[in-house]
């Protein structure tokens, strides 16, 4: 197929055009991220006194450094991360067993998708009930016998951030299922027929032959998913948690809240908001990778 | 299985029985929380410590009355649906007309610009929470329903744009062609031919950042303080503290702040589908 | 796509209906006064929200052109909710804190007006524990309420294992592990307490915590960094109670609740013991009857000074914010808290002692209850929580509990936790720490 026509210039008048329609978004974004990105910076090296705002250096990141809570939210952070393949395997099971059955395929899709349409502190103060100490995961457990695995799940350290895994899981598998179902969809068929006719069985035919073709895709589930885990998962802990107990579930998120509103220490809450942006800003670029990165690609 | 005189048809719907399984599983354990918070709202406290998994018996809707009586659950919906309603109006015109200069002009820092939004996409609203507080306190907006309003905008008109260049770079270039040759200015082309066009996708969007801006939790909760500004959600969690050993209120609460985006699901699902599915599948 | 548009003009217009519903109901008129109160005593005194409903409606009723808005606060943002108002300088009229240090605290931050100016001294002299909230020469807030927080037992249960309570009111430790040994081996929980948001380990704090110290000022020399909190004059009681967490002497839930579910669970029969306030004491005595229901004073582990204090407060304050545009409104509802009429029906809804010498005790009757209120009465009184700044409240006392409750820290490790939130809260506070070392 030849390539198609370039786009053509549009003829302008006046050459600061372009400018003046990217104003008023570049307005917003100036003061909703760039000067709160650089104040951070600026705030991280200040301390609040009555008699007046100091300048201290680098204490601020001392304190955070030494702080365990700190390696802690980092910590559970990290554990989070832990549910993204998980997630992404459920997700790809689901969304293939879709793709092979058009019986009541939407109805399906329909219903495992609800729940990330659903608020957090929604679905959060629900599983609060369903993962207590008599909510509906014990008394399941109990009644096959298995009532030794019975737990505070919530209340629990070691099990609490699982429990809180459990719930992300729980409303982002939808998304997964359906951004794999419609790459599914837009596959070409005969290669997986033909992969049938070959004999391979059911397992064969998609990790050989789906999966690749669905790298891209997965790929870009992946690195959204690991970015929601560092920097969108506050509400789970303050709905469902507190944090807790003790410092079990704090985040980094949560941490930097506790420190810039609870503990009123907003030298310390923005040394921890560079630390944040810091390691997002790794993820953030492998994201460049798997979205379409530059305009000529999105000329084509 | 090698059942060589078994009809094509019955050996695809045995094989089929499996997936099927798997499949009502997946559907059971989604609902069942849905399930849960319905049933619980409709209980009395005591048919609740009774019996917290079965259906409401005896069932009462007071839960419901008081949810929307005691605490102030109308007032808070109520600024939901401004705040959203305004945060999307301003967030799409403004990210319209920026994605139509990137898609149709070419001009010096355009890629730096298309690529920047891909960047701010997902910056962690945590980093960016105390610095945008401490502006709004400066500038008196704090505890004003403006203040997120913009802070919301601003948030999603990254994503916006990038949904939108994407979209306004897939519409033929010959209507434009033919429109410029017309003598129509670039603003002209901009409201007569691309928006029109742009509907869909326009559609789409308002609702994927609906859902943002309803369920958003952590923006709200700083900026919002008091209770006549509060929006929905952090509203359910001043109401989760102070009625703690209520479940039944508490389920009615949450079942009230989930109906307006269950409704818009269950009418317009597609929606949702393609808009979140925009921009990762080529 | 069609069918989506139409279902967001329906969704909208229903929900500008339900917004106009709601906005018809809220009148204005010239020169109405609106007074904002961020309001919390029910968990302390369950009825105390019924009692604030009918005195909001007295009130009005005598004052046409004020309204006032109560809305209650969670005890577990009470102070981070309070902060960020601070900090946005803007919020209600009048709020709700804990006495003494978190009181104190946001006076330092010049967010109080001290009561004192707005309502007369003669009218002041009436109200009880007004020395909790002096700081130079002014009065900051109202107490409104008196509570001692004291062991209540299942009379019952004890009979059942075989237990005697304590003659003279007090167990040493020894005879109380004693009795929670033989409580658990018959099967009963020993002690029933609710540690999710933390104060259940806050009251082990300052009941158990407090019996090693001498004095309050021996804690300020901890906070104020003479002294380190890993000395075991501080911390060492962490020891004990992580005995008793180990022995399984506590509810296998202590985690998922939270004090107020944990004392209805006392009330249900499900643990042996466990503390009460006076509120939470009558509600037992209601749930399991009139002669089920003992209290004694704390088991006595330490030795210092402090061992033999009772421990009544006002546990929270009343005061209204330096940014009110209406103090003197404000003043004159507060004290309308403490007329008669109030007072009598304060204590019918809650059956907490009101914190007015004005009020008759001999309504009193139960005798539990009464003797409560003798220990509340008699001799110095000391709430250990209150000489805490909030934070370090926050971060070590309240997150200690929690990890002596579920076992994610070791004794050693909760030592380091408060002095390292101590050290944290002196770099970050300097101004702070410069009241804190003049106080007293």
């Amino acid at each position: 197929m030849p390539n198609p026509p370039a786009q053509p210039k549009i003829r302008r008048r006046n050459p600061l055009e372009p400018y003046l329609y990217l104003a008023p978004a570049t307005l917003f974004i100036v003061i909703v991220f760039v000067y709160p990105i650089i104040e951070i910076f600026h705030s991280s090296l200040l301390q609040n006194t009555a008699s007046g705002i100091k300048t201290i250096g680098l204490a601020n990141y001392r304190l955070v450094v030494q702080d365990p809570v700190f390696l802690d939210a980092l910590g559970n952070n990290g554990k989070l991360l832990l549910s993204v393949p998980i997630m992404t395997v459920l997700a790809l099971m689901i969304a293939i067993l879709l793709f092979e059955n058009t019986r009541g395929r939407i109805i399906y899709r329909g219903i495992i998708f609800l729940p990330y349409i659903l608020a957090i502190p929604v679905v959060g103060q629900t599983f609060v009930y369903l993962l207590g100490l008599n909510g509906i995961l014990n008394t399941l457990l109990r009644g096959a016998g298995l009532g030794f695995l019975t737990v505070d799940w919530l209340g629990s350290p070691t099990w609490v951030i699982p429990s809180i895994s459990l719930v992300i899981i729980y409303r982002e598998m939808g998304f997964g299922v359906v951004l794999f179902l419609a790459r599914l969809m837009s596959l070409e068929k005969e290669t997986l027929e033909a992969a049938a006719i070959d004999g391979a069985n059911w397992w064969q035919k998609h990790v050989y032959v789906t999966l690749p073709q669905m790298s891209a895709v997965i790929e870009f589930f992946v690195v959204v998913e690991l970015i929601t885990m560092l920097s969108w998962v506050f509400s789970y802990v303050f709905t469902m948690t507190g944090g807790g107990p003790g410092f079990a579930s704090t985040v980094m998120e949560f941490y930097i809240w506790e420190h810039a509103f609870a503990f009123r220490s907003p030298g310390i809450a923005s040394a921890l908001a560079v630390f944040l942006l810091l390691i997002t800003s790794v993820l953030i670029a492998l994201q460049f990778r798997v979205r379409r990165t530059s305009l000529e690609e999105v000329d084509r | 299985m090698k059942t060589a005189n078994t009809p094509a048809r019955i050996r695809s719907f045995l094989s089929s029985i499996p997936k099927h399984v798997v499949l009502i599983l997946f559907s059971v354990v989604a609902l069942y929380p849905v399930y849960y918070m319905f049933v619980t709202a409709f209980k009395t406290r005591a048919g609740w410590l009774h019996d917290q998994f079965g259906l409401p018996v005896p069932f009462t809707f007071q839960n419901i009355i008081d949810a929307m009586n005691r605490g102030n659950i109308p007032l808070w919906f109520g600024n939901s649906l401004v705040v959203t309603f305004a945060s999307l109006v301003v967030s799409t015109i403004v990210s319209a007309l920026a994605a139509y200069a990137l898609a149709r002009f070419h001009f010096v820092g355009r890629s730096f610009y298309y690529n920047s939004m891909i960047g701010l996409m997902v910056i962690p609203p945590a980093v960016l929470i105390l610095p945008l507080f401490v502006l709004m306190v400066n500038i008196g907006l704090i505890n004003t329903l403006p203040s997120v309003i913009i802070i919301y905008s601003g948030l999603v008109i990254p994503f916006s744009i990038y949904l939108l260049v994407s979209f306004f770079k897939s519409l033929p270039g010959e209507l434009f062609d033919a429109a410029a040759i017309d003598g129509c200015s670039n603003l002209e082309i901009f409201f007569r031919i691309t928006l029109p066009l742009s509907t869909p996708a326009v559609v789409t969007l308002v609702v994927v950042n609906a859902l943002f801006v309803w369920n958003e939790l952590f923006v709200a909760l700083v900026f919002l303080q008091n209770e006549s500004v509060k929006t929905l959600m952090p509203g359910l969690t001043l109401f989760k503290g102070h009625f703690t050993n209520n479940e039944p209120l508490i389920m009615a609460g949450s079942l009230i702040a989930t109906i307006p985006m269950v409704l818009l699901y269950l009418f317009g699902q597609r929606l949702f589908v393609e808009g979140l599915v925009a921009g990762a599948v080529k | 796509m069609k069918s989506g548009l139409r279902v967001i003009s329906i969704l909208v217009i229903l929900s500008l209906a339900l917004v106009a519903c709601g906005a018809s109901t809220s009148g204005s008129s010239a020169q109405k006064v609106n007074l904002t109160f961020w309001w919390w005593a029910e968990s302390d005194a369950p009825g105390a929200d019924a009692w604030m409903t009918e005195t909001v409606a007295a009130y009005e009723q005598l004052h046409p052109n004020i309204s006032i808005d109560v809305v209650p606060q969670s005890t577990d943002t009470l102070i981070s909710a309070f902060q960020s108002a601070v900090t946005a300088k803007s919020g209600p009229d009048m709020a709700s804190q804990w006495a003494t240090g978190p009181t104190l605290g946001f006076v330092w931050q010049d967010a109080i007006a001290p009561i004192s100016d707005y309502v007369p001294a003669s009218e002041i002299s009436n109200w009880l524990n007004t020395n909790e909230n002096m700081y130079q020469g002014k009065l900051w807030g109202m107490p409104m309420y008196l509570i001692g927080i004291d062991v209540m037992y299942n009379k019952t249960l004890f009979a059942q294992a075989g237990i005697t309570p304590p003659a003279s009111g007090r167990w040493t430790w020894d005879e109380f592990q004693a009795a929670c040994a033989t409580l658990k081996a018959a099967g009963i929980t020993p002690w029933v307490e609710g540690d999710k948001d933390g104060y259940g380990g806050a009251w082990f704090f300052a009941n158990v915590g407090i019996q090693s110290l001498d004095s309050t000022d021996d804690l300020r020399q901890a906070v104020i960094g003479n002294k380190s909190f890993t000395d075991p004059h501080y911390t060492g009681w962490y020891q004990s109670l992580d005995d008793m967490v180990k022995k399984g002497y506590f509810n296998q839930d202590i985690m998922s609740l939270d004090l107020n579910t944990s004392s209805q669970a006392f009330g249900q029969g499900k643990g042996a013991m466990s503390f009460g306030t006076d509120g939470m004491i009558k509600q037992a005595i209601t749930d399991l009857g009139a002669g089920n229901v003992g209290v004694m004073q704390t088991p006595l582990l330490g030795t210092g000074k402090l061992a033999s204090v009772g421990n009544a407060t006002q546990s929270t304050t009343f005061f209204i914010t330096k940014w009110s545009k209406h103090p003197q409104e404000a003043a004159n509802f507060l004290a309308f808290m403490h007329t008669p009429d109030r007072l009598a029906s304060w204590y019918k809804h809650t059956g907490v002692v009101p914190a007015d010498s004005r009020f008759d005790r001999s309504v009193v009757t139960d005798p539990v209850l009464k003797q409560m209120m003798t220990w509340e009465t008699t001799g110095p009184q000391v709430w250990l929580e209150n000489y805490l700044p909030g934070e370090i409240d926050t971060n070590a006392d309240l997150a200690a509990g929690q990890m002596i409750f579920s076992q994610s820290g070791s004794p050693t490790d909760v030592a380091n936790l408060w002095e390292r939130a101590a050290e944290t809260w002196r770099n970050q506070h300097p101004d702070e720490l410069t009241n804190w070392q003049n106080w007293k």
